[in-house]
């Protein structure tokens, strides 16, 4: 009878840790993604790090939205569709243009230094 | 020789691109000219404790976020009650401010609003806003312009 008791005691307090640990790594998702989220007011700041009333909002927001059965996935979405992509700090679209653009340009004055040079030795 | 003739072309081209990258953008993007989200219909008056009467409202009408805590909300609203006068309704959002500051803050300064709706952020959140004041210009549930910040005359002396 004992041991009964022992176990069950046993049995629930690893219930209680597991609850706990679930709650204690959803508080970190969401703080890790906090970290991604731009404080539109301190712009170098996320809002992880903001205290403006525009961070704390936010996070008010994302947390009810969460605790609604939303995925971070589904809230990052809307957030793009309400503040634009400067809100995030990994924008999601595929900025071709803005990586291939630098290449482009020292590709062109490559082009451009190399022909000056010919001309030159040519001369 | 020849060739360097061309790299102002190729500029120009890149530069072409670009721009017809930027006005094609996803209407997503451009953030103005969103619809009002529904919620802001949903809540209800603080005073009359109604729901907001669209017929009443028109097309044309003013959306300001404020709060008691806000000094330059204080700074823009004489204009907001020179507005009133003249007959455009304005919805006030009240932003996650204290009740009885609140109160003693219309009863204080005037109230120039049609409508006030207190907001614990969830409304603040659907508009996209960043701060307080902020005033959206609405016209047939279309924000056409946003105005971070307090009111200038200059922002509002097209509709006195």
């Amino acid at each position: 009878m004992k041991i009964l008791k022992h176990t069950s005691n046993f049995l629930l307090v690893i219930f209680l840790l597991s609850l706990f640990s679930i709650g204690y790594s959803n508080e970190n998702k969401l703080n890790d993604y906090f970290k991604t989220i731009r404080c539109l007011v301190c712009e170098g700041q996320s809002i992880h790090e903001s205290d403006t009333e525009f961070a704390i909002n936010l996070k008010e927001q994302i947390k009810i939205k969460t605790n609604s059965g939303m995925s971070i996935k589904e809230i990052n979405q809307e957030l793009v569709e309400i503040y634009g992509e400067q809100i995030s700090f990994n924008p999601s679209k595929n900025h071709f243009l803005l990586w291939v653009m630098p290449l482009i340009l020292v590709l062109v004055i490559f082009i451009f230094i190399r022909n000056k040079l010919k001309f030159f030795y040519k001369k | 020789m020849k060739k360097n003739l061309f790299l102002p072309f190729i500029g120009l081209f890149i530069l072409a691109i670009c721009a017809f990258y930027y006005f094609n953008q996803a209407p997503s993007q451009k953030l103005e000219a969103k619809q009002v989200p529904a919620v802001l219909f949903e809540s209800k008056d603080f005073y009359m404790n109604e729901l907001i009467d669209t017929q009443n409202l028109g097309d044309f009408y003013i959306i300001n976020f404020f709060a008691s805590w806000c000094k330059p909300c204080l700074a823009e609203h004489p204009l907001l009650m020179e507005l009133q006068s003249k007959g455009i309704k304005i919805i006030g959002v009240n932003f996650r401010d204290d009740e009885d500051n609140f109160i003693d803050w219309i009863e204080e300064n005037g109230n120039p609003f049609e409508y006030i709706i207190r907001d614990d952020g969830s409304i603040a959140y659907e508009m996209g806003l960043i701060g307080v004041p902020e005033t959206y210009f609405i016209n047939n549930k279309i924000i056409q312009k946003k105005i971070q910040g307090p009111l200038f005359y200059e922002d509002i002396e097209t509709y006195l």
